[in-house]
């Protein structure tokens, strides 16, 4: 008899629910036909003993559906446990094999953890950046709101959104007040307040949100604790404030009795009526409210703060809604257009004075734009979504270049194992399951990428990291692996595996049985279209790396260009910091005398050679502006009179090295009784035709009575905002001629190292009152670097990818080279013994290189072009095709190809014929 | 069905089918034969039953099966016990002669 368990090796391994059925209604009929048989032996006639037989039987059907249920249940088993034990044996297998290629496994595992890991840690940045909702109830209905358009009066916005982006407080409540398309519409606007919580004695520059009473219900968030602002404390002028949930957790140390206790916001008591949820921080990326308030509490806490909420030509607070139930995008915007329509016309046109009708036009057909709010409001996602796509492309190139590196060694083992694979299909072996075999090997080898892809993931974002400015890794985004960017990981894994092993796998199983076994001695079968893919794989990896080392190269040469940009201003052995006294309870008088104070302090400190304060961060993307009335100059009522300006103390332009043209700089003596000066640039006497002498030349705000201000001097243009950005026109005013002083940036110029004023300011800014905390606190130069760190996150790490894509690429190119080689040993023996020298054979050696480096060059330029148009807007001072680039990219490729071929090529001519002869 | 033929209990059933693989492989309608024969047609299960139970100890693994030739060379499907089958209706015996043995026990004494 055969033994237990053989037959099942042959026996079909899945049948269908037919053939099961077919086999049920057999047996029953043999049964019945069989009973009946008996019964007529024992004399009963054909027609009676069927029925006697039936009737003994039951029912047939329900019997054969009951008999079917199990059975096809044990198939489903039978077929579970056997492709398990089979996947078992396949895995072991695959490891015992990977532990015996020790350097096959290495190399694979580190190409693959290098391209998984790259990919994993970029995609963790791109999905938290730009993919993952709002922590908030149902986030997919959420819209934001926008109104592009002529914005008479001033606007000022944030992080949050572009300047087109924001509306006026009351526009805000007439709207809230008929939106029938929305369930709800909500207003927000983030601010910096000095924070004391009443038990701890110590203040805090934070961010405060200041939030419509129905905020965190059109969110639809729910407190962690107490209970969130609502309508009725935006009503009433409530003095609340509800904290968030880190700042509670690390501040209050997450005390639930802080409710009802005193929050001290610019020094004015709110009481802790909640903390938000954990997770929560407000709607706004690179945001870290610690604290939310509504809005009518900025008249309290903050100097002339009250007259922004009712002032319907000051733009500043952005808008978000929750569309109604069954209600679409499209028709809650043309729901919501036409009362907005009205309110303009009715309402606020008849404020507009001094425009053009025009402009007038233009104002009263300003249309709301209603976008996708999911994710909530910030300019990151416009800016990040170029970069990180990018990056995420790079990434996933370099990916391909590992799989195509590993196809090409998995082809090379292949090769070795064509005999053994002949065999087993010869002697039964299904494809199928050596493919699935082939397959399981490379997923081995896949995952224990993949496992040290976490480890390269994780390395890279920390690398990510550091190349953020301090203010960007504060924010939310977390510098660590998440779940979506584990699973990305996990399928590229899986991805991986079966796109490297799987061509190598089909190929190592054609079932060419006979030719293999016969050809034994010789080439493996298959060897000439092996080698043909070989070749057109590393092909492929050449070219890749070529698109990858010319894009790199122009990130580069703009990162260059942004580097070198002139900024009018030398930021070498400059420290900057703020201060802001007025969040402290300082007037503005008292702010004034802080202010002097502290520049006289600053300059005694030892090695110190000047200090001045100013109203804006430089280089750090603030920005102020206004229009202008200037003397000589005519316009009509819609020219463009808009300048940037500025406030600065008498020694900025010393402190800063940026030299006077012409006039004189601020003197001490320019303060808030002196008559008022100004000092402009050359952006402005150009943009104002004021030539080159513009000294006397009067000049007032747009709408005041008189010229009142006098340009005393022309200062040599410097960036103002931004690195990348045009000089705007420019004018700079003394701040101690400004009557609402809050807070101040300082820059301190030092003959010695610059490290030292950082530990020392914060000393010299306590002396004079130590309630005043410092913020912002770095060398120039730092600041300078942070305010280009996208230029820099882009370069550096496309610059990574690019080399680990070519040093692949290289390897690539070795192993195919030193493959044909081994499998024409004979060949060249042949020719060395017919007459061929070492140079013929070298010269064999490097054509099959010149040409798998020719077409992929060639290629990968094609590609480069199109990567560079698309990241057109992230180069500086350059273009998409830039020749030096391009030129030096080829170059270097050409190099390491041919670094890559001189090893081959050298073994190739010293093959001694004698031995290649007799070599099997 | 008569008055004087039982209805099977399924734990029942399961034990005489194995009892009746025990001799050897035999295909379903030779273990119901068996089945009503050795019960002189006391006990009686409706063949529909029979196969049910067939299967679903097959799907156990107390027994196997194989298509063959019967005695008048039809194809038909043998049933045949496995090491756990024996196992199996060794306990289940056991543990019928102990139940018997007590209920027995107790309709003596009264």
């Amino acid at each position: 008899m055969i033994p237990h368990g053989t037959k099942r090796v042959f026996r079909f391994p899945w049948r269908s629910t037919a053939d099961v059925r077919a086999d049920i209604r057999e047996e029953f009929q043999f049964h019945l036909d069989m009973r009946t048989a008996e019964l007529v032996a024992e004399g009963r006639s054909e027609g009676d003993a069927r029925a006697q037989a039936r009737r003994e039987f039951g029912d047939e059907a329900v019997g054969a559906s009951a008999c079917a249920r199990v059975d096809a249940r044990v198939a489903w088993r039978q077929r579970a446990s056997t492709l398990m034990a089979d996947v078992m044996r396949d895995t072991a297998l695959g490891l015992r094999l990977l532990i015996r290629n020790r350097w096959f496994s290495a190399l694979s595992i580190a190409m693959l953890a290098l391209g998984i890991g790259a990919n994993a840690a970029i995609y963790s940045m791109f999905e938290q950046t730009l993919f993952r909702p709002l922590p908030v109830g149902a986030p997919g209905e959420l819209v934001n709101l926008s109104a592009p358009g002529p914005k008479p009066g001033g606007d000022n916005c944030n992080q949050a959104g572009r300047c087109a982006d924001v509306f006026s407080l009351p526009m805000y409540r007439d709207l809230a007040g008929l939106s029938p398309g929305f369930s709800g519409l909500a207003a927000h606007r983030a601010f910096d307040v000095t924070l004391t919580p009443s038990r701890v004695d110590r203040s805090e520059w934070a961010m405060g949100m200041l939030v419509s009473g129905n905020y965190f219900d059109v969110l639809q968030v729910r407190p962690a604790l107490g209970r969130m602002i609502a309508e009725a404390d935006a009503a009433a002028a409530a003095p609340v404030a509800v904290l968030s949930h880190a700042y509670w957790r690390t501040r209050l140390n997450g005390d639930p009795t802080v409710l009802g206790e005193a929050l001290l916001v610019n020094g004015h008591p709110l009481t802790i009526v909640g903390v938000a949820p954990s997770g929560f921080e407000g709607t706004t990326l690179g945001f870290r409210p610690a604290a939310y308030m509504p809005f009518p509490v900025r008249a309290v806490i903050e100097p002339g703060g009250g007259k922004d909420l009712e002032n319907r030509r000051f733009h500043w607070v952005y808008l978000f809604g929750r569309l109604a139930p069954g209600v679409s995008l499209a028709q809650a915007r043309d729901a919501l257009n036409a009362p907005y329509r009205r309110i303009l016309e009715e309402v606020e046109a008849p404020l507009l004075t001094g425009v053009s009708d025009q402009t007038r036009t233009q104002f009263i057909s300003k249309e709301i734009v209603v976008t996708d709010g999911s994710r909530g409001q910030s300019r990151l996602h416009a800016a990040l979504n170029t970069p990180l796509t990018l990056l995420l492309v790079v990434a996933g190139v370099v990916l391909l270049i590992a799989c195509a590196n590993i196809a090409n060694l998995q082809l090379a083992r292949a090769a070795a194992r064509a005999s053994e694979m002949a065999v087993r299909l010869s002697i039964g072996g299904s494809r199928w399951q050596l493919v699935r075999q082939l397959l399981i090997e490379s997923c081995v080898l896949a995952l224990a990428g993949g496992a040290a892809g976490l480890v390269v993931a994780h390395w890279t974002l920390q690398g990510i990291a550091m190349l953020l400015p301090a203010s960007a890794v504060d924010m939310s985004l977390a510098f660590a692996l998440d779940w979506p960017a584990m699973i990305v990981g996990a399928a590229l894994t899986i991805g991986a595996g079966l796109l490297f092993g799987l061509a190598p796998a089909l190929k190592a199983t054609r079932p060419d049985i006979l030719s293999t076994l016969k050809d034994q001695s010789g080439q493996p079968s298959g060897a000439r279209s092996s080698a043909r893919l070989r070749s057109v794989l590393c092909t492929a990896q050449i070219a890749l790396a070529m698109a990858l080392l010319v894009s790199a190269g122009l990130f580069v040469r703009s990162l260059v260009n942004v580097s070198n940009v002139a900024l009018g201003l030398d930021p070498e052995q400059l420290v900057t910091f703020a201060v802001a006294p007025g969040l402290n309870g300082y007037s503005a008088d008292g702010t004034r005398a802080f202010v002097e104070r502290l520049e006289t302090d600053l300059a005694a400190i030892p090695g110190v050679t000047s200090a001045s304060a100013s109203l804006i961060r430089v280089l750090s993307n603030q920005s102020n502006g206004g229009n202008l009335v200037v003397e000589g100059f005519t316009t009509d009522l819609d020219a463009d009179t808009n300048v940037r300006m500025h406030g600065i103390g008498p020694d900025f332009f010393a402190t800063l090295r940026m030299p006077i043209l012409a006039g004189r700089a601020f003197a001490a003596a320019d303060t808030v009784g002196a008559p008022r000066v100004a000092i402009v640039n050359e952006a402005f006497a150009k943009k104002f035709n004021l030539g080159t002498n513009p000294i006397g030349r009067r000049l007032g705000r747009r709408g005041a009575t008189a010229l009142e201000i006098e340009i005393v001097g022309l200062v040599r243009d410097a960036k103002y905002s931004d690195v990348k950005g045009e000089v705007p026109a420019l004018l700079y005013e003394p701040y101690r001629q400004n009557a609402e002083l809050f807070g101040m940036y300082f820059y301190v110029r030092t003959a010695l190292p610059p490290e030292p004023l950082l530990t020392s300011i914060p000393g010299v800014v306590r002396a004079i009152d130590p309630r005043v905390p410092v913020r912002d606190l770095v060398t120039m130069p730092q600041q300078v670097r942070e305010n280009i760190f996208l230029d820099r996150m882009v370069s550096v790490l496309s610059l990574a990818f690019a080399s680990l894509a070519t040093v692949m690429a290289a390897l690539g190119l070795y192993g195919v080279l030193t493959y044909t080689i081994a499998q024409r040993t004979k060949e060249i023996g042949l020719r060395m013994a017919l007459g061929a020298d070492a140079a013929t054979v070298r010269g064999m050696v490097l054509r099959q290189m010149a040409r798998m480096t020719l077409v992929g060059a060639g290629v990968g330029l094609l590609a480069a072009f199109g990567l560079g148009a698309a990241a057109q807007s992230l180069l500086y001072g350059l273009d998409g095709f830039d020749p030096l680039v391009v030129a030096s990219s080829v170059g270097l490729l050409a190099f390491i190809a041919m670094a890559a071929a001189l090893a081959p090529a050298m073994r190739a001519a010293r093959i001694d014929p004698m031995r290649a002869l007799r070599w099997d | 069905m008569s008055h004087d033929t039982l209805a099977l209990l399924q734990g029942t059933a399961d034990m005489l089918i194995l009892q009746a693989l025990r001799q050897g492989p035999a295909h379903g309608y030779a273990v119901s034969r068996w089945v009503r024969e050795r019960t002189d047609g006391v006990l009686s299960m409706e063949d529909a039953a029979l196969y049910q139970a067939l299967h679903r100890l097959e799907a156990r693994a107390w027994v196997d099966s194989e298509w063959g030739l019967s005695e008048n060379n039809r194809r038909a499907k043998f049933y045949t016990l496995t090491p756990e089958g024996r196992a199996q209706l060794r306990a289940e015996v056991s543990a019928w002669k102990r139940y018997a043995s007590a209920v027995f026990k107790v309709l003596e004494t009264t």
